[in-house]
């Protein structure tokens, strides 16, 4: 596993942070990771984090499985759902955490993702999302842009993209 | 003033075997593991040639040593349920056929190594046409971890699945 790219939100904030601005992901990996460290202005304990592949915010599905405050539940939307980040309701200075793995994202098949993220809050309302996603796209991935669903990402946001390459095909022992 | 002096970084998710299958399969297996990691993670972006559920077996054991609790969500009510005394442990019970985003799975094996504890398994499996998931899995043996099959319940995995192991470096 290798860091591609890093970046941080300066002052002022930020709509989206988006790797590989400049030039493609590398093809050299074959899956991707992305750690999120986020809180965004949206007045509220948590926001949703929400990715765009190749500049498309199209394409997306995802269910989800969240527990918030004491209720859990689970949801189907069209859109890039990635978990969670913290709200500008959150204790100042917590930010949340969101891992979001892209297994395969050279393929020529529809590309499936998996999140996993919490809000941080220093009291009883905070939340956790797990997400399956799917972008229902054949083409590979050169651009990843990843963005707060309600509010935009404040100061010392940041997001950083790694490149895990698989091992070799190996002899395959089936049964 | 004591200073921590921390050792550069370097890669931790080492690739040991990646499986692709070239014709569909009830299971697939990863041997010989080596016992130089500290973890082990399994990748596996699958189709099923049925509806049908993952599951893992540690060293080829078919003894009644496992057993798991899980959280999942198919996008409309979640749910949760624990299961004792199995003969493979269960990582995913979202349904998978050969339409639709491939099921994804991420399992994590800790310690895999150690000869003095029970073996801890997480689960994260994920489909956009049916669910998210989260399981934890025990195997009640003290062996180190040397086989890794992934199996499923019915059917087969179809073909084209991928399944990558990595060690992890503490």
């Amino acid at each position: 596993m290798q860091a591609i790219e890093t970046v941080t939100v300066g002052s002022g904030g930020a709509a989206s942070i988006e790797f590989m601005a400049v030039g493609d992901i590398p093809d050299t990996y074959t899956d991707l990771m992305i750690l999120v460290s986020f809180r965004t202005t949206r007045a509220y304990v948590s926001d949703d984090i929400e990715i765009q592949i190749n500049g498309s915010a199209a394409n997306f599905s995802h269910r989800l499985l969240y527990g918030d405050n004491g209720s859990v539940g689970s949801q189907t939307n069209t859109y890039g759902q990635a978990a969670l980040a913290t709200g500008n309701s959150g204790t100042s200075n917590t930010f949340g955490n969101t891992e979001i793995y892209i297994p395969n994202y050279r393929s020529s098949v529809a590309k499936s993702y998996s999140a996993a993220g919490v809000s941080e809050n220093n009291a009883t309302n905070a939340g956790q999302h797990l997400t399956a996603g799917l972008w229902n796209v054949t083409d590979p991935i050169t651009s990843i842009t990843v963005l707060g669903k309600n509010g935009t990402l404040m100061q010392y946001s940041t997001a950083t993209l790694y490149g895990i390459l698989a091992g070799s095909d190996g002899t395959t022992t089936v049964t | 003033m004591a200073q921590t002096v921390y050792d550069p970084p370097v890669a931790t998710y080492i690739p040991l075997q990646t499986i692709t299958l070239a014709s569909a399969a009830s299971s697939v297996t990863f041997a010989s593991i080596p016992q130089t990691y500290r973890d082990l993670v399994l990748v596996a972006v699958a189709l099923g040639s049925t509806t049908l559920q993952g599951r893992v077996r540690l060293n080829s054991d078919s003894g009644s040593n496992y057993s798991s609790v899980r959280m999942s969500g198919n996008g409309s009510s979640p749910t949760s349920a624990s299961l004792a005394s199995q003969t493979s442990g269960s990582i995913s019970t979202i349904a998978t056929a050969t339409t639709g985003g491939a099921l994804q799975v991420e399992l994590q094996i800790q310690d895999y190594s150690a000869t003095d504890k029970h073996k801890s398994m997480l689960s994260r499996a994920d489909q956009s046409a049916t669910g998210a998931e989260a399981v934890a899995v025990r195997w009640a043996s003290t062996s180190a971890v040397t086989s890794v099959q992934i199996l499923t319940s019915t059917g087969n995995w179809a073909v084209g699945g991928t399944f990558s192991l990595y060690g992890i470096k503490a």
